[in-house]
C-alpha cells in the first residue's frame, strides 16, 4: 500500500510531469504537422504526443491518467483515424485516379506547411490514429500492471491489435 | 480495355475488410449493427472477387494496379503494385469464401463468449491481411500483411478468456511465428539489396539465372519464413496449440486461410521469384518436407484426446499433401496441389465447424467425455460424416478427386524420372490417407456414436444460423468433388498456367517485352498443359454407388420377413447367464480404439509425444534448426 | 565501416535467437525477439546506406552537383519494421502478464499445459 501512495504524493514528480506534459504534446503535434516537409511524420509525432499519457501516469497514478483520458473514447477515435486515412486514400478513386493518389498535388508552394495535398491529410490521420492508439495501448498496459486498483477495463489482450492497419503504410 | 472498372476491385476487396474492422470498433456494444456491418463487408468482398472471375480466369487478363498511379519509370517499378493473376485470384476466392462462411457461423457462435466486442475487428483484420497477401504484387507489402495477419491470429487465439490454455497457446504462437516473420523480412531485405526493387514482377525478371550466395541465402530465408506460416513439419506444434485454444470459426481461418498464405508464398518464391523449382534438389526438398509433415502429423493425430487438437494435426497433414504435390513441378502436380488446397479449406473448415457445434452444445471437446451425440444432433453428425469422408478421400467427395490427382502426379513423376523415391511418396500418401480414415473412425465413434453420457441427455441441435454455413460447406465439398472437369477448366487450369507462365506476369506489370529484355531465360519450368493419365468419372462412380445402395436395401428388405421367426427377447442371453440384468453397454473410449496398433508403435509414438514437449524454447530450437538445415541444403545443392 | 554494420546486425540476430533458445524466462524470450528485430533493422538501414550521401529529403539551394542521397526505401522499411517490432513486444509482454497471473510463474518449462 505504501508503495502505491508514494507515487501519487510525490510533489516533485507531479510538478515535473505537469511541466513536461505540454512540451510533449506540443512537440508531438509539431512533428505530426510538419511530417510532409521534415523528418518524422504521423507515427513519430503520434507516439511523442501519446507519451503524455505516461507522464500523467507518473504524476497522478493510474486513476489520474484514466480519469483524465477517456479510454473508451480513445479506442473509438483510433478507428475514426483509420477510417479517415482510408477515406483520404479513396479520394483518389473518386477523382478518377488510383487508390492513394494525391489529388491536390499542385497546392501550395514547395516547403510550405500546406504543400503536399492529400498526402498531408493522410499523414495527419495517421498521426491522430497513432496518438489515440498508442495512448490507449499505454493505458491498457498500465491497467494490467496496477492490479490492486479497480480497473474498469478488464484488459482483454485482443483490443491492443489495431495498430498497424494505417500506420504501416 | 473493356475491363477498366475492374482494376479497382482488388484494392477495394482488401480495404473492405479493414474499413469493416474499424466500423465494427465504432459500433461498440451494439451487437446487431456489428453483425450487419461484418456480414455486409464479407459479402461485398466476396462479390467483388467473384466478379473478377470472368476477366481473369476466363479471359486470361492480369490486373495490374499501381497505388497512387506511380507507374514504372524507365523499367524500374517505383510504386507499390497490386497484381492479380489467376493464381492470386484463386487464393483470393478461397479466402473470401472461407471468411464469409466462418463469419456467418460466428455470429451465433461467439455469443457464448464474454468479451465479444473485439472479435469481429480482429476477424476482419485477419481476413484483410490474408487478402492483402494473396493480391499484393510487392514483397514488402506481403511482409506487412503477414504481420497484420499473424497479430490478428494471435489475438484471436488468446481471445477466449474462459479457456485456460488460450494465453499459453497465443504466446507460443507469437514467439515461434516471429521466427517466420524474421526470416521473411531478412529475405526481403537481401532481395532488395540485390535488385533495388520490391516489385514481384521486376524481381522475378532480374533474379533467375543471377543466383549468387546472398540470393541463395535470401531464398532459404523466404522459403523457411513462408513455410513457418504454412506450419510445415518442424513448426506444427504451435498450430496444434493455437487450434485447440482458438474459437472454432477462427480455426477455420487459421487452418483454411492462414496456412494457405504460406503455401501461396512458397509458390511465389520458388516458382516465380527465384524459379528454382526446376532444380531436382529443390523438388526433393519440398517433397521431402511435405511427406514428413503429412506422416508425422497424421500419427500425432492418432494419439490425441482433444477433438480440435486432433483436427489441427490433420490440417497440417493435408498441408503436407499440398506441399508434396507442389514439389513435383509438373502441371498435373500443381493442379492437384491447388485443388487439394481449396478442398482442404472446405472440408477442414466443415470439420472445425462441427467441432465448434459440439463445443457449443456440450461445452467440451474432450473425446473421452463425449459419445452418442448423433442421437441428439443428427444434422451435425451427418455433416461430420461428410467432412470425414472428404478428408479421408472416399470417392464421391472432393478429397478423393484431389488426392487422385496427387497420386497420379506422383507416379507419373516416378515413371518419368525412374526414381524409386517418388514411388515411395505415393505409398506414403496412401498410407497417410488410410491413417486419416482410421483416426476419423475414432473421432466419429467417440463423439457421435456409442453411448450417450448421462450429462448430455438435454443437449440440443445447434441453431439454424450455425447449421446453414455448415450445410453450404458440405454442399461445396460434394460439388467440387463431383465436377472435377469444371474445376480444372475454370479454376485450376488458369491458376496452374499462371504458376508456370511467369513471363506473362512480368509483362503485364512492367510493359510488354520487359521479360525478354531483362530475363535470362523465359523458358517454362514445365509445360503448362494439363494432361491426365486417366480422369476419374464421378457420374459413373455415383451410379455404381446408387446400384450398390439399391442392392443392399433390397437384400435387407427381403430379409425382414424371416425376422418374425426369432421369438427370443433381446436380452435372452443375459437372462440365461446373468440372472436377468439389463444389458449394459460399455463405451469404447477413444484412447482404447486402435490400442493394438498404437501399442506396436509405442516407441515411435512416445518419442513423438515427448518431442512435442510444450516448452517454448524447444519449439524455437526446432524452428531455428529447420532454418539452418534448409539454408545449408540450399547452399550445397543450388 | 559497412562491414562492421553487417557483422553487428548478424551478431544481434544470433544473440536474439540465442536468448530465445536458451533462456527459460519468458520475459527474456521476449527480449530475444526484440534483439532479433533490432539486428534486422540495422541490417536494412545498412543496405540503403551510401558513403557520403545526404539525407533523402528535399532541400533548398544546398544541392550541388555530385551530391547524392542515401536510399530512402530501406529507411521507410525500417520504420515500418520498428512499428511492427514495437507491437510484437507490446503484445508479447501483455501475454506474459496474463501468463504470470494464470500460472504464477515466468518459467517456460512450467508453462506447458499444452503438450503431446
Amino acid at each position: 500500500m505504501k508503495k502505491k501512495n508514494w507515487k501519487r504524493d510525490d510533489l516533485i514528480v507531479r510538478c515535473l510531469a505537469d511541466s513536461y506534459l505540454p512540451i510533449a504534446l506540443v512537440l508531438g503535434f509539431y512533428v505530426i504537422l510538419h511530417g510532409n516537409i521534415s523528418p518524422g511524420g504521423g507515427f513519430q509525432g503520434g507516439v511523442l504526443a501519446a507519451s503524455g499519457v505516461l507522464l500523467l501516469y507518473l504524476g497522478y497514478g493510474f486513476r489520474g491518467a484514466a480519469t483524465a483520458v477517456n479510454m473508451e473514447r480513445m479506442h473509438k477515435l483510433e478507428a475514426v483515424g483509420a477510417l479517415a486515412y482510408v477515406f483520404f486514400a479513396m479520394l483518389g478513386i473518386f477523382a478518377g485516379y488510383n487508390f492513394c493518389r494525391n489529388i491536390l498535388w499542385n497546392s501550395g508552394n514547395i516547403g510550405d506547411l500546406w504543400s503536399a495535398g492529400t498526402i498531408s491529410l493522410m499523414n495527419y490521420s495517421v498521426g491522430f490514429k497513432v496518438l489515440t492508439g498508442v495512448g490507449f495501448l499505454l493505458l491498457l498496459i498500465i491497467s494490467l500492471l496496477s492490479t490492486g486498483e479497480d480497473h474498469e477495463h478488464d484488459g482483454t489482450i485482443p483490443t491492443t491489435e489495431h495498430e498497424e492497419g494505417g500506420a504501416a503504410k | 480495355m473493356t475491363y477498366e472498372i475492374f482494376k479497382h476491385f482488388p484494392v477495394l476487396a482488401i480495404m473492405c475488410y479493414f474499413v469493416g474492422a474499424f466500423i465494427v470498433t465504432l459500433a461498440g456494444k451494439r451487437r446487431m449493427l456489428r453483425n450487419v456491418v461484418a456480414g455486409a463487408v464479407m459479402l461485398i468482398s466476396l462479390s467483388l472477387l467473384l466478379s473478377l472471375v470472368v476477366p481473369v480466369m476466363v479471359d486470361g487478363q492480369i490486373i495490374t494496379y499501381w497505388m497512387g498511379n506511380w507507374e514504372p519509370v524507365e523499367g524500374y517499378a517505383i510504386g507499390i503494385a497490386i497484381e492479380v493473376d489467376a493464381l492470386s485470384l484463386f487464393f483470393g476466392l478461397l479466402v473470401a469464401i472461407a471468411v464469409a462462411l466462418a463469419g456467418f457461423y460466428s455470429f451465433r457462435y461467439i455469443t457464448q463468449d464474454d468479451a465479444n466486442g473485439p472479435f469481429f475487428t480482429l476477424f476482419l483484420m485477419l481476413s484483410g491481411g490474408v487478402m492483402g497477401i494473396v493480391l499484393s504484387g510487392d514483397l514488402f507489402n506481403i511482409y506487412v500483411m503477414l504481420e497484420v495477419m499473424t497479430f490478428a491470429a494471435v489475438g484471436l487465439t488468446a481471445f477466449r478468456s474462459w479457456n485456460p490454455n488460450a494465453r499459453e497457446a497465443a504466446f507460443k504462437y507469437l514467439v515461434v511465428g516471429s521466427i517466420g516473420s524474421t526470416c521473411v523480412l531478412l529475405g526481403t531485405a537481401l532481395v532488395y539489396a540485390q535488385c533495388h526493387t520490391l516489385n514481384l514482377a521486376q524481381i522475378s525478371a532480374m533474379l533467375p539465372g543471377n543466383m549468387n550466395p546472398t540470393m541463395v541465402f535470401a531464398f532459404a530465408m523466404l522459403f523457411t519464413g513462408f513455410g513457418c506460416k504454412s506450419f510445415m513439419f518442424p513448426f506444427q506444434p504451435i498450430a496444434a496449440d493455437a487450434h485447440g485454444a482458438a474459437p472454432s470459426s477462427v480455426s477455420v481461418l487459421i487452418s483454411g486461410v492462414f496456412t494457405k498464405t504460406g503455401v501461396y508464398g512458397i509458390i511465389r518464391v520458388s516458382y516465380f521469384l527465384f524459379r528454382t523449382m526446376g532444380l531436382t534438389s529443390m523438388q526433393t526438398l519440398l517433397v521431402f518436407i511435405g511427406c514428413v509433415s503429412m506422416f508425422v502429423c497424421v500419427t500425432m493425430a492418432l494419439n490425441q484426446h482433444d477433438f480440435k487438437r486432433l483436427l489441427a494435426f490433420h490440417s497440417i497433414s493435408q498441408i503436407g499433401y499440398i506441399l508434396t504435390a507442389l514439389g513435383l513441378c509438373s502441371a498435373l502436380g500443381i493442379a492437384g496441389g491447388l485443388y487439394h488446397a481449396i478442398n482442404h479449406t472446405l472440408f477442414k473448415g466443415l470439420l472445425f465447424l462441427t467441432a465448434g457445434a459440439v463445443l457449443y452444445a456440450t461445452g467440451t471437446t474432450y473425446l473421452e467425455k463425449l459419445g452418442g451425440l448423433a442421437r441428439k444432433m443428427p444434422q451435425t453428425a451427418a455433416l461430420f460424416m461428410v467432412g470425414a469422408f472428404s478428408i479421408s478421400g472416399i470417392p464421391p467427395f472432393n478429397g478423393f478427386a484431389s488426392k487422385w490427382m496427387i497420386y497420379q502426379a506422383t507416379y507419373e513423376k516416378a515413371a518419368e524420372t525412374g526414381s524409386i523415391g517418388y514411388a515411395l511418396v505415393t505409398v506414403v500418401c496412401v498410407v497417410t490417407s488410410v491413417l486419416t480414415l482410421a483416426s476419423f473412425i475414432k473421432v466419429g465413434q467417440s463423439v457421435f456414436f456409442g453411448q450417450l453420457p448421462l450429462e448430455y441427455e438435454n443437449v440440443k441441435e445447434t441453431p439454424l444460423s450455425m447449421r446453414i454455413p455448415m450445410w453450404i460447406m458440405a454442399a461445396l465439398c460434394f460439388l467440387t468433388g463431383l465436377f472435377p472437369d469444371l474445376m480444372v477448366e475454370y479454376l485450376l487450369g488458369p491458376a496452374t498456367a499462371a504458376v508456370l507462365d511467369t513471363a506473362r506476369y512480368i509483362d503485364a506489370a512492367m510493359g510488354a517485352g520487359y521479360a525478354e529484355i531483362v530475363a535470362n531465360s523465359t523458358a517454362y519450368l514445365a509445360e503448362p498443359v494439363l494432361v491426365f493419365a486417366g480422369t476419374w468419372d464421378p457420374v459413373s462412380w455415383l451410379l455404381l454407388f446408387v446400384i450398390v445402395m439399391c442392392a443392399v436395401t433390397l437384400v435387407s428388405l427381403a430379409g425382414r420377413r424371416s425376422r418374425g421367426a426369432l421369438t427370443l427377447a433381446d436380452d435372452a442371453k443375459h437372462a440365461t447367464f446373468f440372472g436377468g440384468e439389463e444389458a449394459e453397454f460399455s463405451h469404447v473410449a477413444s484412447g482404447d480404439l486402435f490400442w493394438g496398433f498404437k501399442h506396436n508403435l509405442r516407441g515411435y509414438l512416445n518419442f513423438m509425444s515427448r518431442a512435442h514437449s510444450g516448452i517454448t524454447n524447444d519449439y524455437v530450437v526446432w524452428g531455428v534448426c529447420a532454418m539452418a538445415v534448409i539454408t545449408v541444403y540450399c547452399f550445397i545443392f543450388m | 565501416m559497412m562491414l562492421a554494420n553487417y557483422i553487428g546486425a548478424i551478431a544481434l540476430i544470433v544473440i536474439g535467437f540465442y536468448a530465445m533458445i536458451v533462456k527459460h524466462d519468458i520475459i527474456k524470450i521476449v527480449i530475444g525477439m526484440g534483439i532479433t528485430d533490432y539486428g534486422l533493422n540495422l541490417l536494412i538501414v545498412s543496405i540503403g546506406f551510401n558513403e557520403g550521401g545526404t539525407a533523402p529529403i528535399f532541400t533548398f539551394g544546398e544541392l550541388t552537383s555530385g551530391m547524392y542521397f542515401v536510399d530512402p526505401v530501406p529507411q521507410a522499411l525500417t520504420l515500418t519494421s520498428i512499428v511492427i517490432g514495437a507491437c510484437v513486444t507490446a503484445m508479447a509482454l501483455a501475454l506474459c502478464v496474463r501468463l504470470y497471473k494464470e500460472y504464477g510463474t515466468l518459467d517456460s518449462r512450467r508453462i506447458r499445459r499444452l503438450h503431446g
